[in-house]
């Protein structure tokens, strides 16, 4: 059989934004739908977002309601929701209750009054919330099945892309007919995390079309329930072709250790304990690339946007002419309980709004703290799956991460996520001559050459500024208690590394 | 309790309505009779028969503490009203259609607040929504009201 001769499932907007990007495209069309999870995981939210997304006057959605909240109350709260057009309710969407015919008849009854309405309404959408209070009576299994057999495909018959919501537990997925007969299988779920809860959504089953797979997270807000898929919403987007061009720090000494600077799309990590500069490099990192024409995000965890510029400006950089020129975004992602999806989510959008082409997490730490107890296990795999994701659209990232200064140890992270970046620049305090002073050194650069220089630098008014040449006068400088060899300083231009993986 | 003018407004729109129609039948309904009917199947397929039970039983219960007359009207079970013929005044058809029912008729004010309830409950918007499906388009419209009548 040919392409051309396969049938074309259309997909149906979910109305929910983010989930037509996990379902595949959108849900397809005529498909036969649970929506399962406990009381209060958002089912008939979602379903709603559904409706709303697709019911019009020729093509109505009929929902039903059987026993449990009445559609008084349940109207009285779904119509707090933006996506909520009271409009739609003369014409497009017909709520019917059904509760009547559920207590004192059997299922046959209920078919046939579901058939009526359906054939009256030539509905596109047909909802039944909750459709678990509409089988809880004893009944047969072969009687159960048949119901669930004989609706499912009159619905289809009649082109009508159908949810069944029911507070189901998950260990009834083995047994219930109900889940074999549907095409689709949404679960949402949300789990108690020390003192946060933590919303999760996941397609069980998908029949026609590709699915993200795992547990994606998601959030009910005022605009209805939102999803953030693990993919980032970015599936389909390309790679770019490598980049060869290197974006600067705008410090010179700098830029020459990195071989010219870092390599475009790379995951920068800036690596030090408490007050050696990173939060200072990250800025120079993002305003030379504001100088240079480049947009920027900072996402900071630790301080508010006017803090981060007024500190800047004591830089002698300016971070509120390109804020309001809509060249730079300073991200505040501080309120507790984010699922790095959701943060991802803000990022991205940001991303896409200005153009970004250089972001700065400043920090790691503050980031991690930012998220959900839950969500905090997750953090290396999710961390990775937001570089990969961002440095695949050509984002170049530079992150900041503190770690614990030891003076035995020279450790480039406290979360042993080197392996996540590219490149590693380690700032770090060494007592020189009674005073304690700063060295940088360049770990790595994947896929270019790099000083192997340790060099000495100081914060200025002016930033960081790399001072004279390497210490060449010094022997175990990267221990933090060096000692002097007796040697004079280097005179010599920094000695490049090849930039070939030694397994850091 | 004070009912909000745009329901009291709404329900003299539709006894107005339904008193037109009224005429025509075969013996003549009560406009109250016939809007209640309305009301209760419309909101009893949304809604379901024991959800407008409750409403009707409060509207009921407040429209009578209003209008003394009522004192025999009982909400029966599946929601319809029984001895509403006994207890309504004899409507001035004349009177209705130049819009002027008048505060005490047991009529609008039952339906004025079994209205008030939906609108407590939904709003005004989501209320009118529902209320369309059960009214043709004319039932809301300015021109058919009795004040535009008279004039």
């Amino acid at each position: 059989m040919s392409i051309q001769d396969k049938v074309k499932i259309n997909k149906l907007p979910t109305g929910v934004p983010g989930l037509d990007e996990i379902v595949g495209g959108g849900l397809p069309e005529f498909s036969f739908n649970i929506i399962a999870g406990a009381p209060g995981s958002g089912k008939t939210t979602l379903a709603h977002q559904f409706v709303f997304a697709n019911a019009t006057p020729e093509r109505p959605a009929l929902y039903f309601t059987v026993l449990g909240e009445s559609s008084i109350k349940m109207l009285r709260y779904q119509q707090q929701y933006t996506f909520f057009n009271p409009d739609k309710l003369s014409g497009s969407i017909r709520f019917i209750n059904l509760s009547q015919v559920v207590l004192e008849q059997d299922l046959g009854a209920v078919l046939k009054e579901i058939t009526n309405e359906v054939e009256k309404a030539n509905p596109a959408v047909v909802v039944v919330d909750s459709f678990r209070t509409m089988v809880r009576k004893p009944q047969s299994d072969m009687e159960l099945q048949s119901f669930i057999q004989r609706l499912a495909l009159f619905l289809a018959s009649w082109q009508a892309t159908t949810f069944l919501i029911g507070e189901y537990a998950e260990d009834e997925l083995r047994d219930n007919p109900i889940f074999t007969v549907a095409d689709g299988l949404f679960w949402l779920r949300q789990t108690p995390e020390r003192n946060s809860i933590v919303r999760k959504l996941q397609i069980i089953k998908l029949r026609g079309q590709d699915s993200v797979p795992g547990l994606h997270t998601f959030r009910i807000t005022d605009a209805g329930v939102q999803a953030f898929s693990r993919t980032f919403g970015l599936t389909g987007h390309l790679k770019d072709p490598p980049s060869h061009r290197r974006l600067c720090f705008g410090i010179p000494e700098l830029d020459k250790m990195l071989g010219g600077g870092v390599r475009e799309g790379d995951s920068v990590l800036v690596a030090g304990s408490s007050g050696t500069g990173k939060s200072v490099l990250a800025t120079q990192f993002i305003a030379e690339g504001i100088r240079q024409g480049e947009p920027g995000i900072v996402a900071v965890f630790e301080e508010r946007p006017q803090a981060y510029a007024e500190r800047a400006t004591s830089l002698g950089l300016d971070l509120e002419t390109p804020q309001k020129d809509g060249k730079l975004k300073i991200l505040y992602l501080r309120p507790l309980d984010l699922s790095v999806d959701e943060t991802m989510h803000s990022i991205l959008d940001s991303v896409q709004k200005i153009g970004a082409k250089r972001l700065v997490i400043d920090s790691l730490a503050g980031f991690e703290m930012a998220l959900s107890p839950g969500f905090r296990a997750d953090f290396r795999e999710s961390l990775y799956r937001m570089i990969f994701a961002l440095t695949g659209i050509g984002v170049t990232i530079l992150s900041t991460v503190e770690v614990d200064e030891s003076f035995t140890e020279f450790p480039f992270s406290t979360y042993s996520i080197s392996f996540l970046t590219d490149d590693i620049i380690r700032l770090r305090y060494v007592s020189i001559d009674g005073q304690l002073r700063k060295i940088m050194v360049v770990i790595k650069m994947r896929g270019g050459n790099h000083a192997k220089d340790i060099r000495e630098y100081e914060i200025t008014d002016k930033g960081v500024v790399i001072l004279g040449k390497r210490l060449t006068n010094y022997q175990g400088l990267i221990s933090g208690i060096p000692v002097h060899s007796g040697r004079p300083d280097s005179t010599d231009e920094p000695s490049q590394d090849t930039g070939i993986e030694h397994g850091t | 309790m004070t009912s909000a003018p745009e329901m009291r407004y709404l329900a003299h729109r539709l006894l107005t309505y339904e008193a037109v129609a009224a005429k025509t039948s075969e013996p003549m309904e009560s406009p109250t009779l016939r809007v209640y009917e309305k009301l209760r199947q419309s909101l009893s397929a949304f809604a379901g028969t024991a959800a407008f039970e409750s409403l009707a039983f409060r509207a009921l219960s407040q429209a009578k503490s209003e209008a003394p007359g009522l004192w025999a009207v009982q909400v029966v079970a599946g929601g319809s009203l029984k001895g509403l013929g006994e207890s309504e005044p004899q409507i001035d058809m004349d009177k209705d259609l130049a819009g002027e029912f008048s505060a005490g008729d047991g009529g609008i004010i039952l339906i004025d607040r079994l209205l008030g309830l939906l609108r407590i409950f939904l709003g005004e918007s989501l209320t009118l929504s529902l209320l369309r499906n059960a009214w043709p388009a004319e039932a809301f419209d300015d021109r058919n009201s009795g004040n535009r009548r008279k004039a």
